[in-house]
């Protein structure tokens, strides 16, 4: 269903920088924001080098004057480092944000433009929104603190090379181990261990979620126990996968400490001898000690990043998969080209394009007035009959012909966090006041039109949210209804009054009904059987 | 809002006091090392200035310092592990307690099965970054600035009465930042929450709008709804990093003003070299563990409101059954019954009378909404009633043992749950010792057109859900024959579903002497019922 175009790079960074130039002054916020970060941690470092080389010459017993400028220099990075790291968290967030709306505005327009109605989606909706999330922590997380040690890395060792290029070098390579190598390696072995638990970690979930389904079922016939043993057990086996990653990322944080050590102990073993045979001055020996020490508290949070980035380029890969998809179909439904009165299928064969035919030659038509009813067993792609009937996705083969005005109520209609009105108006952004509560008295749904819909518990029963999106139908003049179950998951006497009301609306209208319901098949005027 | 440690993850994870003690030593342990660093570097590096020379112990100084690294290497290692057993001992805990709860009140449809998901799993996992990350620095600082203290106390009492005077001053000055802005923060935090939410909510609608040809048209109201959710999460952003900032401030600064004081001291030669550095090395490990709190303060409030989200749901349940054998005399009576389901105003059983003989088939119907399911809930034990009271047999139905008494009924929801495996587990729920053939009888007699090795997916996938009535249907005659069950309790089905094999299952069943309670619309089935009775209809 979905091709992907070929990209020799990363999608993930290719995703980045495309967003990059999508900001406006992207990469100059981008790059303020990794100056200023690297500016915080290298005030950190600073701090600490310049102090020991403000007491080590104090030691000396210099004329206190020779001390002020060191003394300022110690003053001035103490406070900048607190106000960098303000200053670039905020820069640092904004490019962020602004990237992931950039991100968002692009998933929405590719989404928007491939039909979504009557598709197998499964949770990708839901997994999109939480997914385009990723970019926000990648860029405040993982890119812009990576870029910034970097960038600290390069400085702090350029400056010590000047006095014993050996520490300097020792420095160098331990600080890529500790900020680099060793996160990237726990990561890896961690998601070694992860991905085992992967499956463990999914049947956990799909027991809950059985357990949650079926509690009325497991307790009435006593297997309660059962249930919770079978998962408790399964519980088991995840901690032990989780404690084999946990060890992983111990013994990597353990080797971050080395790794200081090691930079710590070099610069004391190569800068004690180097001071005894005058090769270095004896005042810097204490910055070359006590540097690495404060270079090595900037990696701390490495380990974390490097988990965030395997789940974000993860996450941003299945973006990149949707961007990427070719559209399907029209997205919004579209006005017909050769309008009929109603609805007349003549030989059409339904599928998704550029895939298999679900259902072939389909021959049958909806007369204004008249109520056509659609059946057959589950799975036999009756919603995509109706995605083709509104002119979503073209017939593979065929002629169809359909009323311009198609309204089509649908059994997982969305309702919108808003008002009640505003809900109606997606039926039609133009209603008036009174046009919305006629729509609402003709659905039978007596709400508020100010009222607000999922916001401090002012939530709607199934029946109501069904009744508000027939609402949104009748907003408007429709020649062409196809309800798509209609009465799915109401109780009887719901689905009685409901329906009650939907007939009345319908009356002289094309009304195509997609159901399993006997009772509401019973109350059609012809049937359509699918096989 | 709550406290950095939960008390009733104290009272009730034993895991985690233990932890809490484990990870102060681990913090103590870790003192005794940052300063035994501090005094080897300071020793080494003061000799050398001072003496141009190496000091005659200067490999055994080496030494110390790689064992001292070593040592806090794998500190740093036990404190990770250590916090890992404690947070995965923590969630199975709460996992136990919280399937147990669900399983308590099976009527509860409050908490989503997806909700459920998420808080038995993803949910909890928030808990590792709280033992794995806040906690243990929560012990590092809750140790290691009193020792640390203590030793430049004892070297050099004027740079420690600056950190002493400092370093309370952090939490001070964040729980006064945090005041200060509170009712802001909550504000903008509203906002930018509710406009969070606006995305996601029009993702979701896009087949909605699609289908009113809005989906393109809508992408101005995208664009609008993210400037606005940056401008407030922006502004939420520029109160909240404020305290770090205070902390970074006060941490930083004090460690340069500990800095320039020696430096100026041992110029007047107040104070020795190897000293100053012992002090200039040690300051920064005073404030590092209190910065670290601060920096996983995050992970804190997301542990604390997960545990809080496993609490909430856990205290929940229901008391425990009663105990009582359930009597012989199986006369069910509803005397008086009132129940109000929570967050609602009118209630759904209201002053109901109603009495079921042994044997009787009763049929029960009424208007949607008038508690007819509620009803068959109450019966079962599901939910018991605010006032008024149900018996068995003259007993009190809350004081009966409600396994016992479930082991009477056989029981087929308005839309049963299917179980993942085939028809055939689904229909041994009933009565797990059932033979093949046994299974293959009571599907026939559910009137199922196929057979108990057909494979049935997550949530009955697989099956239509008449289907899935039948099978259980099937379930529950299979529990009347041989789990020795004396009642059929059968809840009204969806819309859509065709009866007409229940009214012959009822038949079937009140052949053998067994009694039903139905819930019905349907003509066939109430001709197949001994006595009708209304519920809903007058209070």
């Amino acid at each position: 269903m979905m091709s992907r175009r070929t990209d020799p790079r990363d999608p993930t960074l290719r995703l980045v920088t495309e967003l990059l130039s999508a900001v406006p002054h992207g990469k100059r916020r981008f790059s303020l924001a990794v100056l200023l970060a690297s500016m915080a941690s290298g005030a950190s470092v600073a701090l600490l080098g310049l102090a020991a080389w403000l007491i080590s010459r104090a030691a000396e017993m210099p004329p206190v004057l020779f001390l002020q400028s060191a003394a300022v220099g110690v003053r001035f990075f103490g406070i900048s480092r607190g106000v960098f790291r303000y200053v670039e968290r905020l820069v640092g967030h904004d490019v962020a944000l602004r990237m992931q709306s950039a991100l968002r505005i692009r998933v929405y327009d590719k989404l928007a433009a491939t039909t979504l109605i009557g598709r197998r989606r499964g949770d990708l909706l839901t997994r999109v929104v939480a997914d385009v999330s990723a970019i926000q922590d990648l860029v405040v997380r993982v890119i812009i603190p990576a870029l910034a040690a970097s960038l600290v890395i390069v400085g702090t060792t350029a400056m010590l090379a000047r006095f014993a290029p050996a520490a300097a070098l020792v420095l160098l390579v331990t600080a890529v181990l500790a900020g680099v190598v060793l996160p990237l390696l726990a990561q890896r072995a961690s998601r070694a261990a992860d991905l085992a638990a992967l499956p463990t970690r999914g049947a956990l979930a799909d027991g809950v979620r059985e357990l949650s389904r079926t509690t009325g079922d497991l307790v009435a016939y006593g297997a309660q126990d059962r249930v919770l043993v079978d998962l408790l057990a399964i519980d088991d086996t995840l901690r032990r996968q989780e404690a084999r990653a946990a060890w992983v990322r111990g013994i990597a944080t353990a080797a971050q400490v080395v790794a200081a050590g090691v930079a710590v102990v070099a610069a004391l073993a190569i800068g004690g001898p180097a001071v005894v045979s005058g090769d270095l001055h004896p005042r810097l020996l204490a910055v070359i000690v006590l540097t690495p020490l404060a270079l090595h508290e900037v990696f701390g949070a490495f380990a974390a990043a490097a988990q965030t980035w395997t789940r974000s380029r993860a996450a941003l890969a299945r973006i990149a998969d949707v961007l990427d998809a070719d559209p399907v179909g029209t997205g919004d439904v579209t006005s017909s080209e050769d309008p009929a009165p109603g609805l007349e299928f003549d030989g059409v064969s339904v599928g998704w394009p550029g895939s298999v035919v679900i259902q072939q030659g389909l021959d049958f038509r909806v007369d204004p007035g008249e109520r056509v009813a659609l059946v057959g067993p589950s799975g036999v792609g009756k919603t995509t009959v109706a995605a083709t009937a509104m002119g979503l996705i073209p017939p593979l083969a065929g002629t169809l012909r359909r009323a311009n005005r198609v309204g089509y109520l649908a059994q997982d209609a969305h309702i919108f966090t808003t008002t009640v009105a505003e809900n109606v108006r997606i039926g039609n952004r133009d209603a008036t006041d009174e046009q919305v509560a006629a729509a609402l008295h003709g659905a039978g749904l007596h709400l508020s039109p100010d009222r607000c819909i999922g916001e401090a518990g002012t939530t709607l029963s199934g029946g109501e949210r069904r009744r508000l999106a027939l609402a949104r139908v009748l907003a408007d003049e429709r020649e062409l209804l196809i309800l798509d179950e209609p009465t799915e998951h109401l109780d009887t006497a719901t689905a009685r009054a409901l329906m009650h009301d939907v007939w009345r609306a319908g009356e002289g209208r094309a009304v195509l009904v997609i159901t399993h319901d006997p009772e509401l098949v019973a109350q059609c005027d012809r049937v359509v059987r699918l096989s | 809002m709550a406290g950095p440690i939960d008390p009733r993850l104290l009272k009730r994870a034993g895991a985690t006091g233990q932890y809490l003690v484990a990870s102060v030593v681990v913090g103590l342990l870790t003192a005794v090392l940052l300063i035994v660093q501090a005094g080897l570097l300071a020793r080494g590096i003061s000799h050398v200035f001072l003496e141009h020379s190496l000091p005659d112990n200067w490999a055994v100084l080496l030494g110390g310092l790689a064992a001292v690294f070593a040592g806090r290497a794998l500190l740093s290692w036990l404190n990770e592990t250590i916090a890992h057993r404690s947070a995965a001992s923590v969630k199975s805990t709460l996992r136990r307690d919280i399937l147990t709860a669900r399983l308590s009140r099976p009527r509860d449809s409050a908490t989503s099965s997806a909700s459920m998901v998420t808080m038995v799993t993803s949910g909890l996992d928030a808990l590792d970054g709280y033992f794995s990350k806040y906690l243990p620095q929560l012990g590092l600082a809750a140790t290691v600035p009193f020792l640390v203290g203590g030793a430049i106390l004892l070297t050099d009492w004027q740079s420690a009465i600056i950190v002493a005077f400092t370093l309370p001053l952090i939490p001070v000055f964040m729980a006064l930042i945090g005041w200060t802005t509170q009712t802001a923060t909550a504000k903008s935090f509203t906002v930018a929450d509710r406009l969070a939410n606006h995305f996601a909510d029009l993702i979701e609608g896009l087949p909605t709008l699609q289908a009113f040809a809005r989906a393109r048209a809508q992408r101005r109201g995208v664009a609008l709804g993210e400037e606005q959710y940056r401008d407030a999460t922006m502004r939420v952003l520029y109160v909240s990093f404020l305290s770090a900032l205070a902390l970074e401030l006060l941490a930083s600064l004090s460690v340069a003003v500990v800095a320039v004081t020696v430096g100026f001291r041992l110029v007047y030669g107040d104070v020795g070299l190897e000293a100053a550095l012992f002090v200039l090395v040690l300051a920064p490990e005073a404030f590092l563990p209190v910065r670290q709190v601060g920096v996983h303060f995050h992970d804190s409030a997301d542990g604390v409101a997960a545990a809080d989200a496993a609490f909430r749901f856990i205290d929940g349940a229901r008391a425990t059954s009663g105990t009582s054998p359930v009597p012989s005399d199986l006369r069910i009576r509803f005397e008086d019954v009132t129940y109000t389901y929570p967050g609602t105003d009118s209630p759904a059983l209201d002053g109901v009378d109603l009495t079921i003989e042994p044997g009787e088939v009763l049929a029960i119907r009424g208007t949607s909404g008038g508690g007819k399911s509620t009803a068959l809930a109450m019966l079962m034990g599901f939910l018991q009633p605010d006032t008024g009271r149900v018996s068995v047999g003259g007993q009190d139905l809350a004081a009966l043992d409600e396994r016992e008494w479930r082991e009477h009924l056989a029981w087929v929801a308005q839309e049963p749950g299917m179980i993942n495996g085939t028809v055939a587990h689904n229909v041994l729920l009933g009565h797990p010792g059932a033979s093949s053939v046994d299974v293959a009888a009571a599907l026939r007699d559910a009137g199922a057109d196929f057979d108990g090795e057909k494979f049935v997916g997550d949530d009955g996938e697989g099956l239509s859900s008449g289907e899935r009535r039948r099978v259980a249907l099937a379930r529950a005659l299979l529990r009347i024959r041989f789990g020795g069950a004396r009642l059929l309790v059968l809840d009204e089905p969806t819309a859509g579903l065709d009866s007409s094999t229940e009214a012959a299952a009822v038949h079937a069943v009140r052949a053998s002497g067994v009694g039903a309670v139905i819930v019905t619309h349907r003509s066939a089935v109430m001709a197949a019922a001994d006595r009708v009775v209304e519920l809903g209809a007058t209070a």
